[in-house]
This record gives C-alpha cells, sequence and structure tokens, in this order.
C-alpha cells in the first residue's frame, strides 16, 4: 500500500485530515458565540445573575475550543502555498483574495474582540462588552460566508474566464455570489449553530441526569431547544436546497451520493435507493434496498423527473468522483442525523408542552439524557459527512470542470509529505483525548453558582483565565 | 494603466511589509514571553507572564494569517514558490504554534501544570527559530526557473546562515519579549526581565552585526545593492539610527525605565525591517522575481485593496482599543 502512495494522494490525505480536524473547532466558535450573544442580553435586560453565569460558564468551553480553532485552521492555509502551488497560481487571483478578506473582515474581527470577550468584564462598560460578544458572533460568522464563497467557488467556478492556465476574474462580484454560494452559506452557519446547541444542550442533560445544578441547566437546556426548534427544519429544507442545486450543476456528484450508475429518462419515476453494496468495477450495486418511485418525490417532490438525469456509467472514469460507496453513505448519515435529531426535539417539545420536562425527568428516563448526550457527537459527524460529500463528491476535480486535483498539487518529495502528514496524524489525535479530557473536566466541574456579576463600582481586578476573579 | 502596473504591486509589497511587521512585533513579543516562561523561577510568575498574553495573543497571530492571505491574493505564484520551497521550516513552525496555542489553553484547565508549561515554552521557541529560518532562507535567494517556480532542494533551508537568522530572531524575541514584562509587571518580576532585556539586547545585537557583515559575502544580489549609490543614503543613515537606539535601549534599562525599553525595541525592529525591505526590494522572490513578475492582475489587486485597505485603519483601531482597556500591570489571581 505504501508503495502505490504518490505525492498527490499523500497531499491530499494530508488536507482531508487537517480539514477534518479543523472542522470540529469552528462549529462552537460560530454557533456557541451567537447563543453566548443571547445569554449576555437576556443577562442585562433582567439583571438576574443566573444568566450572567451562564454566559461565563458558556464561554469557558469557548476558549478551549477557540485556541485549538485558530491553531489547527493555519496549516489550512498555508497548504495551498506548500502542497498545492498549482492550484494557488491558478486561482490566487480570486481564491487568495478571499481568504485575505477572511482574514482581515472575520478572523480579526473574532480575535481582536475576544479578549475583552472573555477577560474584559471589569474592564469595560457593560454596553462595550456587549457589542465585543456580538463582533465575536458577527466575526465568526463572516468566516463562514467567506470559507464558504470560497469553497462554493471551487465547485461552480464563476465569474471570469479561464486561459493559459489562469483563471482571470471579471466580476468580483459574480465570482463571490457564484452559483452555489447562497445555499451553501445558509447550510454551514445553520449545521454549526444546530451542533452547538446540541453540544448545550447534550451537556445539560448529562448534567440534569446527574441533578448537578438543576436549576441552571434545565434553563441552558429550554434555551437550546427553542433556538434547535427554530433551525432544525430550516435546515431540512436549507439541505434540501443544497441537493437540488448539486443535481443542477454537479451531476456527477449527485449521481454518486445515490449511487445511480445508469441514465433515467425525463418523465420517468426511478426508485430511491435507502441501502446498497455500490461496486465500481461493475458499474452496479451488488444489492440495493429501495423504495419505488421514490427520487423524483425526494428530489423534486413531484412523481416524475422532470429533466434527464446521468448515471455514472455515462461518464469516462476519469471524469467522475470514485469512492462510491463513501459518497453513498455519508450522504445517508448526515441525513438520517439531521432527521433523527429533529425528531428527538420534536419529542422533547411534546413532553414540555405536556408538562412532563423538568429537572427530574432526565434522571427519571436515562434513554431520553442518552439521546440528547449522543445528539452532540451525531451533530459533528453530520457536519463532516457533508464535508466528505462536498469535497470527495468534487473529485478528480479541484476547481470543477477546470482543474484537476492531480494537477493541483505540488510535485514534493513523498518523505517530505509523509512526514508531515504522520506529524499531524499523531498530534491530532493526542490534542483530541487532550481537549475531551479537558472539556469533561469543565463540565464536571460545573458553572460558579456564586459568582458576582459586575457591579457598577466593581474594582478593577483581572479575572483570570478560568473566570474566577 | 502603465502607471497601475507599477504602483499596485508595490501598494501590496507595502501592505504585506506592514501586515508582516506588526506580526514580528506583536507575535514577536508573545513568542519572546513564551520562551522567557521556560526560565519562570515559579508558577505564580508563569502565571503573569501568561496572563499577559491572555487576551492578545490570538489576535497578534491573527497577523500572520492576514499576511498569508494578502500574499497569496496579491502574489499567488510568490505564494506558492516560497512557500514550497520552505516547506520544512514552515510546518515546524506551524506545529510550534500549534503547540503554543493549545498548551496555553490546557494549562489553564489542568492541575498538574508542568507538561503544558514545557510545551509553551518549547512550541514558542519552536515557532520564533523556525520564523527565523524561513526569513535567513528567503534573504538569501530561492531558485527559481524562468517562470519562477522553485528548482532547488528541499533542504534549502539548512544552511549556516539561516541558522544565524534564526538564532538572532529568536533573541530578538526573547528582547522584545522582556521589554514588554517590563511594561506589565513590577517588584521582582521586572528585575528579572530588566536583566533578561539587558542579556538579550547584547546577543541579539551580536547576532545582527554578524549577519550585516556576512550577508554581502553570501548573496551576490545582495553586494550589488549594498554598493548601488542610489541606496546609499538608506545604508549611511539607517545604522547610525540603528546605534542611536541601541545607545538609548541600553540607558532606558540602566534607568530602570518601563516603557522606553519597549519603545525603542519597537523602532529598532522597525528599523531592521526597513533595512531589509530596502535590501529585497523589489523583488518578492529573492533574488530574481519581482513583485511585478509575480503579481495578480492588477484588478484583483485594486479589488482587494478597496476591501482590505479601508479594513485596515479598522483593525488597527480595535486592536489598539483592546490594549488600552487591558493597559496597566497584569496581577496574579
Amino acid at each position: 500500500m505504501l508503495a502505490t502512495l504518490d505525492v498527490v494522494t499523500l497531499s491530499r490525505l494530508q488536507f482531508a485530515l487537517t480539514a477534518i480536524f479543523h472542522m470540529l473547532w469552528p462549529v462552537l466558535s460560530t454557533g456557541l458565540a451567537i447563543y453566548l450573544v443571547v445569554l449576555e442580553a437576556i443577562w442585562l435586560r433582567t439583571r438576574n445573575p443566573l444568566y450572567y453565569q451562564q454566559a461565563r460558564f458558556w464561554a469557558k468551553l469557548y476558549v478551549l475550543n477557540f485556541g485549538i480553532g485558530v491553531a489547527s485552521g493555519l496549516p489550512m492555509e498555508f497548504q495551498f502555498g506548500t502542497n498545492w502551488a498549482p492550484l494557488s497560481e491558478f486561482a490566487g487571483d480570486f481564491f487568495g483574495s478571499v481568504l485575505g478578506f477572511e482574514g482581515a473582515m472575520a478572523f480579526m474581527l473574532e480575535a481582536g474582540f475576544l479578549g475583552i470577550m472573555l477577560f474584559g468584564w471589569n474592564k469595560v462598560p457593560p454596553v462595550i462588552h456587549f457589542l465585543s460578544t456580538v463582533m465575536v458572533a458577527f466575526g465568526a460568522n463572516l468566516s463562514v460566508f467567506w470559507i464558504l464563497s470560497a469553497n462554493s467557488w471551487l465547485q461552480t467556478p464563476s465569474g471570469g474566464t479561464f486561459s493559459d492556465g489562469h483563471f482571470h476574474v471579471q466580476n468580483y462580484f459574480a465570482a463571490i455570489n457564484n452559483p452555489f454560494m447562497v445555499r451553501s452559506v445558509i447550510h454551514m452557519a445553520l449545521a454549526t449553530v444546530e451542533t452547538s446547541m446540541l453540544v448545550v444542550a447534550a451537556i445539560s442533560a448529562w448534567s440534569l441526569m446527574r441533578q448537578k445544578a438543576p436549576e441552571f441547566f434545565l434553563f441552558s437546556f429550554k434555551l437550546a431547544l427553542v433556538i434547535l426548534l427554530a433551525v432544525a427544519p430550516l435546515q431540512i429544507l436549507a439541505g434540501h436546497e443544497s441537493a437540488v442545486q448539486v443535481a443542477e450543476h454537479q451531476p456527477t456528484k449527485l449521481a454518486a451520493i445515490e449511487a445511480l450508475w445508469d441514465d433515467q429518462a425525463a418523465g420517468s419515476s426511478p426508485a430511491w435507493t435507502v441501502l446498497a453494496s455500490p461496486d465500481e468495477a461493475s458499474g452496479s450495486n451488488r444489492w440495493s434496498l429501495s423504495v419505488p418511485g421514490a427520487f423524483s418525490w425526494i428530489l423534486e417532490t413531484r412523481p416524475q423527473l422532470s429533466q434527464p438525469l446521468r448515471g455514472l456509467n455515462s461518464w469516462p472514469t476519469d471524469q467522475r468522483p470514485h469512492m462510491v460507496g463513501l459518497l453513498f453513505y455519508a450522504f445517508r448519515v448526515m441525513v438520517a442525523i439531521g432527521l433523527a435529531a429533529t425528531a428527538l426535539m420534536a419529542l422533547s417539545l411534546l413532553l414540555w408542552w405536556r408538562g412532563g420536562l423538568s429537572a427530574a425527568s432526565f434522571a427519571r428516563w436515562p434513554w431520553f439524557s442518552w439521546a440528547w448526550i449522543l445528539s452532540a457527537p451525531a451533530g459533528y459527524l453530520a457536519i463532516e459527512s457533508g464535508w466528505v460529500v462536498r469535497c470527495v463528491g468534487r473529485q478528480p476535480w479541484t476547481v470543477y470542470g477546470q482543474l484537476r486535483t492531480a494537477d493541483a498539487a505540488s510535485v514534493l518529495p513523498v518523505g517530505e509529505v509523509l512526514t508531515s502528514l504522520s506529524v499531524f496524524a499523531v498530534l491530532y489525535t493526542v490534542l483530541l483525548v487532550f481537549a475531551l479530557y479537558f472539556g469533561s473536566r469543565i463540565i464536571a466541574k460545573g458553572p460558579n453558582l456564586t459568582l458576582e456579576p459586575p457591579g457598577l463600582a466593581a474594582p478593577m481586578i483581572l479575572p483570570d483565565r478560568s473566570g474566577n476573579v | 494603466m502603465e502607471f497601475l502596473e507599477w504602483f499596485m504591486p508595490t501598494v501590496w509589497f507595502v501592505i504585506l511589509a506592514l501586515f508582516l511587521l506588526l506580526y514580528v512585533i506583536l507575535d514577536g513579543f508573545d513568542l519572546g514571553v513564551g520562551i522567557l516562561s521556560l526560565t519562570s523561577p515559579s508558577e505564580s510568575q508563569r502565571t503573569i507572564l501568561m496572563t499577559s498574553l491572555g487576551n492578545v495573543w490570538d489576535a497578534n497571530e491573527t497577523w500572520l494569517v492576514l499576511m498569508g492571505g494578502a500574499l497569496f491574493g496579491a502574489f499567488p505564484l510568490a505564494y506558492g514558490t516560497i512557500l514550497k520551497a520552505l516547506y520544512g521550516p514552515i510546518y515546524l513552525m506551524i506545529l510550534g504554534l500549534i503547540l503554543r496555542a493549545v498548551a496555553f489553553e490546557f494549562r489553564e484547565n489542568a492541575v498538574n501544570k508542568r507538561p503544558w508549561n514545557l510545551m509553551f515554552g518549547i512550541g514558542s521557541l519552536l515557532a520564533a527559530g523556525s520564523q527565523g529560518i524561513c526569513l535567513g532562507t528567503v534573504l538569501s535567494g530561492i531558485p527559481t526557473d524562468a517562470a519562477g517556480h522553485f528548482i532547488g532542494s528541499p533542504w534549502i533551508w539548512v544552511n549556516p546562515s539561516s541558522l544565524v537568522v534564526a538564532l538572532t530572531l529568536i533573541q530578538g524575541y526573547v528582547l522584545i519579549g522582556s521589554t514588554y514584562l517590563i511594561l506589565k509587571t513590577s517588584g521582582e518580576l521586572q528585575r528579572l526581565h530588566v536583566r533578561t532585556a539587558r542579556l538579550a539586547a547584547a546577543t541579539t545585537l551580536g547576532g545582527a552585526l554578524l549577519i550585516t557583515f556576512t550577508a554581502p559575502f553570501a548573496s551576490e544580489t545582495l553586494r550589488q545593492r549594498l554598493f548601488d549609490p542610489t541606496f546609499l543614503p538608506f545604508f549611511v543613515v539607517l545604522p547610525l539610527l540603528g546605534v542611536a537606539l541601541i545607545v538609548q535601549l541600553f540607558r532606558s534599562l540602566a534607568m530602570q525605565q518601563e516603557v522606553w525599553p519597549f519603545v525603542y525595541t519597537v523602532m529598532l525592529f522597525i528599523l531592521s525591517f526597513a533595512g531589509l525591505g530596502v535590501m529585497v526590494f523589489p523583488a518578492v522572490i529573492p533574488p530574481s522575481v519581482t513583485i511585478f513578475q509575480a503579481s495578480s492582475s492588477v484588478s484583483s489587486m485594486v479589488f482587494m485593496l478597496t476591501f482590505i485597505g479601508v479594513l485596515i485603519p479598522i483593525m488597527l483601531f480595535y486592536n489598539i482599543y483592546n490594549y488600552i482597556a487591558f493597559r496597566g500591570k497584569v496581577s496574579a489571581e
């Protein structure tokens, strides 16, 4: 196996590994920031210390998460130069500018106000503090916008022309607002909020199951649930819209995520495959479990296809993605998690509405608590699966239809890439273990319920990193 | 159009230099404090060192991200060529910065702080050293073909002159870190860092002199530039200013001043940086590829400038506000 590894594969593996690891952290940096804004707004309105303690407790997890996110983001940016120099040269005019905007508009805003948000409670007036929290959340979400705009451009490049090995931008706004951009930004932004709220709900459920700080965690659970109930249905819609745009712009990706090998004519009513064992060698599924006539309902909400669909077999093998099984199941995992989480939310709402949701419910029904606890890792798994669908499904292109991944990679010594890849693999495994360990310590320790909010005549004391004054 | 084709790459060269300078000064003192934390005599003193960075280190590191993005957008060819040539030290720097960042967060939550203290210091040292190696390698030149693509060995960065630059940059970071701590601490800790500042100032000066006198022998291009009469005024004025600033720095340390050592160090950084800028301009991949050859299209640079140019004063404004909000001495607790 090792002998057959070429440098393109190694660079791809390294990008996949570092991206999958990096993606774990911006989820909370983006979604939890919005939760912190909501908490602080409630606190400023009510001046009830409970909400202040809420803001301080969740901010502790936020900062642990943020540092790793910042650090693991560095290799993402630098890899475009070190391992993907031909891509940088090909698309730098646009792609590099967008990464520059992300840094200047989003990342700096977030980092510049983070210090005040975390340690500035006694240093600045409450309004300025609130403004800082808003800026952190705004900056993080602007990051989502720019990164998803850049990635969408790789999926649906537009706004210029391709000649002599370069992309020449003609209309920047058309390139930024490429066909995939709007729906991808919405899908990702909702995903970060949904998964962050699943994390808050999971931690709350875990603590409630153990009857720790019940008043505190029942509130955080309910607030997270309210936000989830608003976001999750929208996300199902956004997910559907994303699939529709894939069908429109990336027919090879659609065929792969549905393990669709043969062409389907307009007006036909194909079956929708629920589970299958895709076999690329024979260009068919070894076995499959499918629902007759359901495909067009799912894709177009109508009984027959309005457009013909091309199956994988109708493309030359060097013009369509491989790893069909991975794409097929990654897509299903994402969808199943989204639907299951929404069902859990609906059930919890029903309980709440019927008056059955109290701090005691979580101890009484361990299955209920565990369903919520497991929803948090499931949320992350759904996001990672979505990215696998998005980027593995784009293959064999880095810039869809324009630049092949094999041509986008730098020619580097195999040993060099193998070394950096191995170091990342070991380092990231260790970091993940310790991040989970320290995160669980913060959760086990629980909130500080004696923490006094900063008063008007508060002395100028610098709180330490753990948030104690 | 003629004018813009000369003007825009020059503007972006200056902006990149500004981002890099801000990074080297700001994360320079973060990394310097990180290296110094290895020598902290007690845990409570180390906590003060770390607290002095708590609200600023990630914003400071962001200038590097910004510099990377701007280099990518304005000079895509240079981004690909330089980073590919520096594959080893770039990843060592990233490794160092990752270790530094996670050690910072993990230490706060750890009962046994020793492994994280060590990781914080070593990460800072590794990042500082790798940056020095990158700088040294770029200054001594990156071999390219006619299209500007890297054609050298993957070990191009392993040589004595890069090592000297790396050691000097580490000393420089320790110097600026020490003077930052003189500003932010008091009592015994402050006196300790007056001593480290004095030591680091001497070693930095030694390294800088070594680089200044050996560089012309190492690189043909640098030799030509140094004896080019157009640039002669720079190479007369800059060293004189440098000597004056060094004298002032030592005097202010001897007089136990709190603010001035940091100010003089920052001025020395700016001066050295200006010197390096004058030596390489207009090359963006020294010695041969200029900013005019490596730049993206004029429209692309204009577009980036309208967005990022407007944001530069805004970014500076809220970063300065952050420093003002946290002005004064750091206390333990």
